[in-house]
């Protein structure tokens, strides 16, 4: 029996992520995918990744919807707003039926051959300090080459962002 | 009466919700009528406003915004470092500090980036 | 049809009676909640302004009841029959939805920060990162309004104040690992306790330290101030905001105050420790009213930082430092002081 936090919760992902899409505005779009990656950090907690939880607010909501925005405000010289949408045509809309298709299919089979169990699974939590115990020693080469791949995107990214202005011979920038 | 935590958390945020929005509503029924151009134009200190407001102003402090996204994200990490530290021997955590030096090298390149407004 | 009505009416009757007067409601909505924040987030504004004008020499409000304690009440009252201007270019749901929201997160963090033993609304076992992750939606909130208002002021304002507040979210989280690594959790009632025999402010100093600066510029208070400087931004990202959204913005404001210095007490200053003759929570608001005292104090003393000093001072000095804290606790775990403060 599906509880009421669980539709709540996905209802919010989805009626989010919809609106997100068919947004006027840029900029509602990205408070929208807020609102949804809330909506998911939600679930994370009722499945008991409560840690998991806080992190998916402050990495995502808090910082990559952040740049989303700073984006969106910052390099877009127009208004942001979508100019135009036309109804989909002939291929269009075949192209919606075959999806739909699809999808009932995939669900169909997902309802039919995944076992559904009677009682709720008890919740596979790590316990956090057994998960620090982790990354120092089972994982620690891993984190450790995680930390230069972080590091090699992050240079990689600036370098590529920065707009590198010609200089003038008599050595002031463009 | 047994909640748990999250719950309080959702009824607390429903409770001041309920307290504040008859706030706003009723700000919203006390709202300006009617279009006046002078007042409703943005403020700049008596003077008509030219201009798109909304312009590349602070273009040359993405890179600490980057830098901020990477350091969330290792700061789960470290997180979960602190509290493991103490079960944890101490050779395993001095590997963490490893960790964090790794980063210093393109923390040091966004500051410099971020120094130079010609760069965007 | 009346009478087969009464017997409905009277167990919706019972329970709401059983539900308001529970200690989970009382607990929420009066005190350590809702009422208590409210009100103490009024009373820091009048506080404010009494500490502001003695440094300036001034007396301060005066008239509005004893010793103008009502002139908060006064003011909330006065913007709330102000007109709500919203200007033609300005998203005004947006305005306004932000304003609602700037609300809710600024009360969220109260939920977890323990006022007595045992007296907290929520007692999360990630209570420390639930806090930092509600702080790090506070940027996002202030950008929308800034961009919203479409007033240059404005979204400058709001530019600003995102990259300050982004800026020093980082050395707030690296501050307090010193902590977590001394305590081994993140529940914000079992810190308390670990301060029972000695006050974090004490072994981590530098990450005290770090923490207070970090406290001063996401509340965006002097010398940080800068995106509501008002020579310069007018009013920085609250500009173009007006009669109630105004209110809920500047009421957010001392509320995320009342918070932050809450969890500098409850982080730092051993939260309700203290000798008997005062019970818990007194002490705790009785500390939390001094940390603010003292932020109000430093508003009064000293100038403003300049913004690009403030971004790389936060970026490289108070990581600097906050890496050092983390160091030095290492240190004074591997000597094996760990254990004074072992629950």
């Amino acid at each position: 029996m599906p509880d009421i936090a669980f539709l709540a919760l996905s209802g919010l992902v989805i009626v989010s992520a919809i609106f997100a899409l068919e947004a006027r505005e840029l900029i509602y779009g990205a408070v929208g995918l807020a609102f949804s990656l809330i909506g998911v950090a939600g679930l994370f907690i009722l499945l008991g990744a409560e840690y998991l939880a806080m992190f998916q607010i402050s990495v995502y909501v808090g910082a990559v919807v952040v740049l989303i925005l700073f984006t969106i405000m910052l390099v877009r010289r127009e208004s942001g707003r979508i100019v135009e949408e036309e109804e989909p045509g002939r291929l269009g809309r075949a192209g919606i039926l075959v999806a739909g298709l699809i999808a009932l299919a995939v669900a169909g089979a997902i309802v039919i051959l995944v076992p559904i169990s009677p009682e709720a699974p008890e919740f596979y939590g790590v316990p956090l300090p057994e998960l620090g115990r982790d990354l120092a020693s089972s994982y620690a080469v891993p984190l450790v080459i995680l930390g230069l791949v972080i590091g090699a995107t992050v240079i990689g990214g600036l370098t590529l962002a920065k707009v590198e202005r010609e200089k003038k011979p008599n050595g002031t920038t463009q | 009466m047994g909640l748990d935590a999250w719950s309080l958390v959702a009824i607390f945020e429903i409770v001041i919700f309920l307290v504040t929005f008859p706030l706003l509503v009723f700000g919203w029924l006390m709202r300006a009528r009617g279009r006046n151009p002078i007042r409703d134009a943005p403020f700049e200190s008596g003077q008509t406003h030219l201009g798109e407001a909304r312009q590349r102003y602070m273009m040359q402090y993405y890179p600490y915004l980057i830098m901020f996204i990477v350091f969330d994200v290792i700061a789960m990490f470290l997180f979960t470092w602190g509290l493991a530290f103490s079960s944890v021997p101490m050779a395993r955590n001095y590997l963490f500090l490893v960790f964090i030096a790794v980063l210093v090298a393109p923390l040091a390149y966004a500051m410099y980036l971020s120094g130079k407004r010609e760069f965007w | 049809m009346w009478l087969q009505a009464l017997p409905a009416l009277q167990e919706i009757l019972n329970l709401a009676l059983r539900i308001i007067t529970s200690r989970t409601f009382l607990e929420i909505v009066f005190f350590p909640g809702f009422l208590n924040v409210m009100l103490s987030a009024a009373f820091l504004v009048w506080l404010e302004r009494k500490v502001i004008a003695r440094i300036q020499l001034r007396i301060g409000p005066l008239y509005a009841g004893l010793s103008g304690i009502l002139q908060p009440i006064a003011d909330g009252v006065k913007l709330m029959f102000k007109e709500m201007i919203l200007p033609e270019l300005a998203d005004a749901k947006l305005l306004m939805l932000c304003a609602l929201g700037l609300m809710m997160l600024a009360f969220a963090p109260a939920a977890a920060i323990p006022f007595g033993e045992g007296l907290v609304i929520a007692n999360m076992d990630v209570g420390l990162v639930y806090v930092f992750a509600v702080m790090s939606l506070f940027p996002s909130v202030i950008l929308l309004i800034g961009w919203g208002s479409n007033s240059k002021y404005s979204f400058l304002g709001g530019l600003r104040s995102l990259f300050q507040q982004v800026a020093y979210e980082i050395p707030m989280w690296l501050s307090v690992l010193g902590i977590v690594m001394l305590t081994g959790t993140l529940n914000l009632t079992k810190i308390v306790e670990a301060q029972q025999r000695l006050w974090f402010v004490v072994p981590q100093v530098l990450g005290f330290a770090v923490f207070f600066t970090v406290a001063l510029a996401e509340l965006e208070r002097t010398p940080f101030d800068l995106p509501e400087a008002e020579t310069e931004l007018v009013m920085g990202w609250m500009t173009e905001l007006s009669g109630v959204p105004f209110m809920l913005g500047f009421l957010a404001m001392y509320t995320k105050l009342y918070v932050m210095s809450a969890l500098i007490t409850t982080l730092f200053l051993g939260g309700w420790s203290g000798p008997g003759f005062l019970p818990q929570p007194v002490w705790v608001v009785l500390k939390t009213f001094i940390v603010a005292s003292v932020v109000f104090v430093i508003r009064g003393t000293f100038p403003r930082v300049r913004v690009d000093i403030l971004l790389r001072t936060g970026w490289t000095r108070l990581l600097v430092l906050a890496f050092a804290n983390i160091f030095v606790t290492v240190a004074l775990m591997s000597i094996g002081l760990g254990s004074v403060w072992r629950i």
